[in-house]
């Protein structure tokens, strides 16, 4: 089981991650973030660009700690994983910054 | 001792006896696996004469075959019967049957559980089935939409019909699910590493992971609405602060996972196939691997694209959209493996192949028109039109009934030891193929042509009628097509001529044993060194027959198998499984009849049946255990290894922490759903919120650590042999009831009637979960202190202890978690 929860560390990041985006998305659009301005932008633009930021670094750490495994069969399952949940995370996120909020 | 010796010696301790009797009490996984299959695609051919009334209505317009009454439960049925009749329990059959085989082993962990699933599934789905004879079969769609299936709107008990009944049927898919994970993980032949299993094993290890964290929302979603169709509890009721949204949240959370609960195994069989007819190994293994678990977790983020056009904002909608679009990456990856391993190796063109190129062009236009789907704008466009029939088709027949189809015609020869009538397979499978496309591929052009899906009639003028013509003339291909493959295997059955072993020159396990297959799958089991055993030493059948691998002496009646260790498959110890039983379909009929009072609206009466059931549950696992310890047996010469009873990673503490998990699973959609109610549904923050309480939830709090501890300290002293374990147990079951007590005490004393408001509805629905779950942990508290009473416990033998101790651990932090979502809105207000 350990070997299972290592080889999808990355994508249990996303996971978790993605669930966060979405949770924020909703708390923030009930509690009027979006009308509170704050540092030239909204209140939740800022947090849901730095919870994506954030996020994205996280799986990047993850793949970049996969790059330093052993050579075999768990270094290319978790080397795989771990870059598709990067990939994941900077795409599925990545409407935080391009749309608008709570319309 | 000589092979024919060792084999009637094998057969005599596995087989069940002749006959009705054998029926009823075979635990065996094969005969389980074989029963899945019949059944399912009996019930697939029931769903496929409704999908050709449905394809009759809608032939011509203004057609007056049947009305819209019928045509609604027509179209209801078919979808639910494919789903959740056809589908998933195909696929549980295939794996109860093949997945030993493949794995080297002789059957799967919990062989009753195997059993009670089969049961609950032949009863449930007969429930569903029979509705429809009584005309009270589901008619709002086979995903329930409320307020559609609210009470108001369809007071007839044909919503609960289906709630009750999927939910039945549910518990069979969950005891697959965890029965699959456990026997991966677990009964493996020694040797086989995680990455020396065959890639169907990773597959369905896969799957069954998702059934556990997928399938409880959509139990839990079908028993709040049970909830509110019986006792008026408005969760879903947007007047009273509920709403319709949180069942659409429930059902997709497990509705879009299940896409690809169904799609995995049967590429499972396309990975295992594909490179036997290519003639050579599968490319990118480990690739295929990660993309797998790519695709499971991706698959979860996926569900809210069935809910594009209600009003969703559009950075929620960006997230998903691209989610659902990203998908398509790791599906690809595998597509790409498969072509490469054709390219790579010298492809012959025989029957699963035929149907594997079916898949193939069939799939792919499936995934291209998800694609398109997942993109907001042009779903906005198509949604509810038979443009998402016509996709949903292509990527469920292409992604499941094509490669179920070449593995059917792959393991023919395995389960019946013959081979087929020339011929008359290709004629079905272009038939079905012609047709198929024929039927559905006309529907993306009606779709696009504004033809919404589940009408029950047209006007001429729409311009749709010969689109709907020559569907439904394909339809009446595909299902002759579908009549001769059904032909082709009673002939291969009765008529055609016997086999020599191992037909395709196959690597892997299943091969290594006579067909059909003996009751005991290996007279021993092997020592596995790589992916292809039966490619690298093509005379290991022999060897095996010959007693040379593991357990290939009998002792004591015993059904054993090797276990091992989860990643390296090093030998673990011995699991003793039981043998045929008629608790399974006893339990299965109690619980039937506990879902059946609920139908009738008779709740008094189904207390009855869930103490029947609980009382079974007490049986079945009290029959199995020792009074004295073995300590370690021989294996193979030289060798040995203790026994699951007395080893600390027996599959029994799995199976046990997989159903948390699931069972987590479903408190964390609880949880979701009362936040959500919070966050999103009109009518909140609630007029009335909880008064006090807050002496019962200190009592519950504290009742609940102590049950905990005491359960904990009862494993501890067990291990160390004290003798205080046992009664160091019951107090925890006693310190469980005061929690439930307590528990109870806040609902009656503290909180608002549940019909009033959602809010109090949810309340009440996490108290009933935590109560439900400190009674649970009583019992398995209450059963582990009587077992180290009647001397079945000792420090080797602590297993249920243990497992006493999860459940405990599990209780305390939900009711903690419990009393937290109870009591912070009032501190906080």
């Amino acid at each position: 089981m350990r070997l299972l929860l290592h080889i999808s560390a990355g994508l249990i990041v996303w996971a978790a991650g993605f669930s966060l985006l979405y949770a924020l998305h909703g708390l923030g659009c009930e509690s009027g973030w979006h009308q509170r301005p704050f540092m030239g932008g909204t209140l939740f633009r800022w947090i849901m660009l730095s919870t994506w930021v954030a996020l994205c670094l996280a799986t990047l750490a993850i793949a970049h700690r996969s790059l330093r495994l052993p050579p075999g069969f768990t270094r290319k399952v978790t080397v795989g994983t771990a870059f598709a949940a990067l990939a994941a995370m900077a795409v599925t996120g990545a409407p935080v910054a391009l749309t608008s909020a709570c319309l | 001792m000589s092979a024919l010796s060792r084999h009637k010696a094998l057969d005599a301790i596995w087989k069940a006896p002749s006959g009705w009797r054998g029926t009823i009490v075979s635990v065996n996984h094969s005969d389980i696996g074989k029963r899945f299959i019949i059944a399912a695609f009996t019930f697939f051919a029931i769903g496929g004469v409704l999908a050709m009334l449905i394809r009759a209505q809608l032939a011509t317009p203004n057609s007056a075959f049947v009305g819209p009454d019928i045509y609604n439960q027509l179209f209801t049925m078919h979808g639910s019967i494919m789903m959740f009749l056809f589908a998933i329990p195909m696929f549980e059959g295939l794996a109860l049957y093949m997945l030993p085989k493949l794995l080297g082993s002789r059957d799967m962990a919990y062989p009753r559980l195997s059993a009670y699933g089969w049961w609950c599934y032949l009863f449930g789905g007969s429930i569903l089935i029979a509705s429809m004879a009584f005309g009270v079969a589901p008619d709002s769609g086979w995903f329930m939409y409320t307020p559609l299936s609210s009470k108001p709107y369809t007071p007839g008990i044909n919503a609960d019909v289906w709630l009750l009944g999927i939910t039945f049927v549910e518990i069979s898919a969950i005891s697959a699910a965890i029965e699959i994970a456990v026997s991966i993980l677990k009964l493996r032949a020694p040797g086989m590493r995680l990455d020396t299993m065959p890639l169907f094993a990773w597959y369905l290890l896969v799957t069954a992971l998702m059934m556990i964290l997928a399938f409880p929302p959509l139990i839990l979603g079908s028993v709040l609405l049970e909830v509110e169709r019986a006792f008026d509890w408005p969760f879903f009721d947007p007047t009273r602060g509920g709403s319709p949204m949180l069942w659409q949240h429930l059902f997709w959370l497990f509705g879009h996972p299940e896409v690809y609960i169904i799609f995995l195994p049967a590429a499972g069989v396309i990975s295992t196939v594909l490179p036997v007819m290519a003639r050579t190994p599968i490319l990118g293994y480990g690739w295929i691997v990660a993309a797998i678990l790519a695709l499971a977790f991706l698959s979860f983020g996926l569900w809210v694209h069935h809910m594009f056009t209600t009003g969703i904002p559009h950075m929620a909608l960006g997230f998903f959209s691209a989610a659902s679009a990203l998908v398509a990456i790791p599906t690809a990856i595998q597509i790409f493996a498969w072509i490469g391993t054709l390219w790579n190796g010298r492809p012959t063109m025989k029957l699963p192949m035929l149907y594997l190129i079916g898949f193939f062009v069939v799939f792919v236009l499936g995934g291209l028109t998800g694609v398109m789907l997942a993109m907001v704008p042009f779903d906005t466009q198509a949604h509810d039109s038979h443009f998402v029939v016509a996709h949903l088709h292509y990527v469920l027949v292409g992604g499941f009934i094509f490669p179920m189809l070449a593995g059917a015609y792959y393991w023919l020869p395995h389960f019946t030891g013959r081979w087929r009538v020339p011929r008359l397979g290709e004629t079905a499978f272009w038939l079905i193929f012609t047709g198929f496309n024929l039927t559905f591929f006309l529907m993306h052009l009606t779709g696009l042509l504004g033809m919404p899906r589940r009408v029950y009639t047209y006007a001429p003028e729409m311009g749709w009628t010969w689109l709907n013509l020559l569907s439904s003339v394909g339809s009446f291909v595909m299902a002759i097509g579908f009549a001769l493959f059904v032909l082709d295997i009673a002939l291969a059955i009765f008529l055609a001529r016997r086999m020599p072993r191992n037909p395709f020159g196959a690597g892997t396990l299943e091969w290594a044993m006579p067909v059909p297959a003996p009751t005991y799958n290996f007279a021993s089991q092997p020592h596995v060194r790589d992916r292809e055993p039966l490619g690298t030493e093509p005379d290991l059948a022999l060897h095996l027959a010959r007693g040379e691998g593991y357990l290939g002496q009998t002792r004591h009646g015993w059904r054993e198998t090797m276990a091992v260790d989860t990643v390296t498959g090093a030998v673990d110890h011995i699991v003793i499984l039981p043998g045929n039983t008629r608790l399974p379909i006893v339990t299965a009929a109690v619980t039937g009849c506990f879902f059946l009072a609920l139908l009738f609206g008779q709740y008094w009466l189904a207390l009855l049946p869930l103490a029947g059931v609980i009382l079974l549950g007490w049986r079945w696992a009290w029959a199995l255990g020792s009074r004295e310890d073995i300590g370690p047996v021989t294996i193979r010469p030289g060798e040995e290894a203790p026994i699951h009873r007395e080893s600390p990673g027996a599959p029994g503490w799995w199976g046990a922490s997989f159903l948390l998990m699931a069972d987590a699973t479903l408190f964390a959609s609880l949880l979701f759903g009362y936040a959500f109610l919070w966050v999103v549904a009109p009518g909140w923050p609630p007029p009335v919120l909880i008064e006090g309480g807050t002496v019962p939830a200190l009592i519950a709090a504290l009742a609940a650590i102590i049950a905990a501890l005491c359960t904990r300290r009862a494993h501890t002293a067990l291990r160390a042999g004290l003798p205080a374990a046992a009664s160091t147990a019951l107090l925890g079951a006693g310190a469980q009831a005061i929690a439930a007590t307590a528990l109870i005490g806040i609902g009656l004393t503290a909180l608002p009637a549940p019909t009033g408001h959602a809010y109090a509805a949810a309340c009440w629905a996490l108290i009933a979960y935590g109560v439900l779950h400190t009674v649970l942990a009583l019992l398995t508290a209450a059963f582990a202190g009587t077992r180290i009473r009647a001397g079945y416990a000792s420090p080797t033998r602590a297993l249920e202890a243990q497992v006493a101790r999860l459940f405990a651990d599990y209780a305390v932090v939900a009711i903690l978690l419990i009393l937290a979502c109870l009591l912070l809105p009032r501190w906080l207000a």
